[in-house]
């Protein structure tokens, strides 16, 4: 393919798009976390070409009752990969920093690669290609096509291949008042790509914005109804799960302000005696001031002490004790600890220096460009643990960092970078 | 503000007892914030030569709830050291997740010049130079040298 032809997959809102469009940043949600979609150059060549029908031969489902396999999720050739020629696509993740790299290969029966080719027309996204011959599959199963009338409501999760024919029906009503319906497909497919493709150049009256779900989200819905346990069959579905991986592992910023509350809720204290230590003298680490025998400090539940002003500010951007790092939430949160059974913060493994003596001790240089778990405090692999359950709600969170995330994701896997 | 106080007290007590191998001074009298670092390299590694290793450390405004950064003003070659024009000297403390309020410059610079006596190749920035430590360390040594004698000294 040409080099200014690639296709661009948004991994926050799951759009496509053509780099010579809009570049690298996801023209549908603005998020940078995209990638560029590589496609193995040794894909058969099309046999299809001009004609509004896929050849019976190129057909997935010319002679396949889609339902057929509900029970038997072990059948060879899944879902939507049996039709084809074998092919395998390749991915690529990669940090921001370039600095690791992580490659994916999925093999399957070529659904998408197959379209590669297929098409002239280098403006159509290839997986509105690919749903070309979905559609066109559809049509000999479901003939004649005939549209429902009201709103078509798609839920993913009960989709089905009739209410996608259905929903792209109504998007087609709703472009066209008052057309007959569609008999057509080939007219169908050249409606929807119009819908989802780039705009035509001058306008062209009675187009309109599409809404409603991304069609290739419905794809990739579809795509997952030969999901089997753990095992993922489609490279969507693989990238489904890295994604979800990747945003349990998004935190490798610092950690969150305090509430307010809590930290004018935090115990205060007249320094005493005991606290002063052996010399008899200890100074607020925070503005490094000598404190006084009887001046009053505010303690976190770590114990260590502060300033009021001092250890305000700090919680104010970050809820964890200063000195220790402990969080300053000991008694709620999961993860975090409770007075009863707290967080024990350990030094990581590639601390190397923690054990040495002199000014080096509990130092370590780490490169500002990436990211280790291995160093991370038990609270954040606290977190990490606990991120299956609310990866969900994570999702909508995307943004910096999950490359970062990613990568310490790995990290930790090889073994916490040490 | 109380970090100006801060600052000029650990300032001061690297001015009146610096650590080994460092000498810090204001950039500018009226700059708190701007410390020009001079650091000797140390005995036995490649970037010990007859003149300290001029660097400078800056301050954010946010200082001591947001790290300084550390840089060398001459270019080093070193796996924790940017190759490129800034120099900069990447040090987990100084990452804004790590930061702690509590460590000081002293600290800070002392630890970056224990960093060109052992250099961290796990966590790089430069992997290149980091393969070449942990694999070809004669050929690392001779280069970093090389750079240490062409640009510290001229």
């Amino acid at each position: 393919m040409a080099d200014n032809g690639d296709r661009m997959f948004c991994h926050a809102c799951g759009g496509v798009w053509l780099r010579n469009d809009s570049g690298l940043t996801c023209p549908h949600c603005e998020s940078d976390f995209t990638e560029i979609i590589e496609i193995p150059p040794e894909n058969p060549p099309p046999e299809r070409a001009d004609e509004p029908r896929t050849p019976p031969n190129m057909n997935p489902w010319a002679d396949h009752d889609p339902w057929a396999r509900e029970g038997t999720p072990d059948s060879p050739g899944f879902g939507f990969m049996g039709g084809g020629s074998p092919g395998f696509a390749q991915r690529t993740y990669r940090s921001p920093d370039g600095r690791f790299t992580f490659s994916s290969t999925t093999f399957g029966g070529g659904y998408s690669p197959r379209q590669e080719a297929a098409h002239a027309d280098p403006t159509v996204p290839m997986m509105v290609q690919s749903l070309d011959t979905i559609f066109n599959g559809l049509a000999d199963t479901y003939r004649p096509l005939r549209r429902q009338d009201g709103k078509t409501t798609i839920l993913l999760s009960q989709m089905s291949f009739q209410a996608l024919t259905d929903y792209v029906l109504a998007m087609l009503a709703g472009r066209r008042p008052g057309a007959p319906p569609v008999e057509n497909l080939a007219e169908l497919m050249g409606a929807f790509r119009a819908d989802y493709g780039p705009r035509p150049r001058g306008g062209r009256p009675g187009a309109r914005t599409m809404i409603g779900p991304n069609p290739l989200s419905i794809l990739s819905a579809l795509l997952n109804l030969d999901r089997t346990g753990d095992a993922v069959y489609s490279q969507e579905e693989l990238d489904r799960v890295i994604s979800q991986l990747i945003d349990q592992n998004a935190h490798g910023g610092a950690p969150p302000p305090a509430a307010g509350t809590a930290i004018r809720s935090l115990p205060k204290k007249k320094v005493d005696q005991e606290m002063l230590g052996t010399d008899g003298k200890a100074e607020c680490s925070i503005c490094m001031d000598a404190v006084e025998l009887g001046t009053e400090v505010t303690v976190l539940p770590c114990t260590h002490w502060f300033h009021y002003n001092c250890i305000e500010a700090w919680l104010s951007q970050h809820n964890t004790c200063p000195h220790c790092r402990r969080s300053i939430n000991s008694t709620g949160g999961a993860g975090e600890g409770t007075r009863e059974s707290p967080v024990v913060i350990q030094d990581s493994p590639d601390r190397r220096t923690s054990t040495g003596q002199g000014p080096s001790s509990g130092l370590t240089p780490r490169s500002g460009r990436s990211s280790s778990s291995g160093t991370r405090s038990s609270p954040s692999q606290s977190r990490e643990s606990r991120g299956s359950r609310d990866s969900g709600s994570r999702r909508a969170s995307r943004g910096e960092g999950h490359h970062g995330g990613f990568t310490s994701w790995v990290w930790s896997r090889l073994g916490g970078g040490g | 503000m109380g970090s100006q106080k801060r600052i000029a007290k650990e300032l001061a007590e690297l001015v009146e007892t610096p650590p080994e191998g460092i000498t810090v001074e204001l950039a500018d009298e009226s700059n708190l914030y701007e410390w020009t670092v001079h650091m000797e390299g140390p005995d036995g590694s490649p970037y010990h030569v007859q003149r300290k290793i001029p660097g400078e450390a800056l301050l954010p405004t946010g200082y001591p709830f947001k790290p300084p950064a550390v840089s060398f003003a001459t270019k080093i070659y070193h796996p924790n050291v940017t190759t490129d024009e800034k120099g900069s000297m990447c040090l987990g403390m100084l990452r804004p997740d790590e930061w702690k309020p509590s460590s000081k410059i002293s600290a800070v610079l002392q630890f970056a010049r224990q960093l060109l006596a052992e250099p961290m190749p796990d966590d790089a920035v430069e992997g290149r130079i980091a393969e070449q430590y942990k694999n070809d360390r004669k050929r690392f040594e001779e280069i970093a040298r090389d750079w240490t004698r062409q640009y510290a000294t001229s």
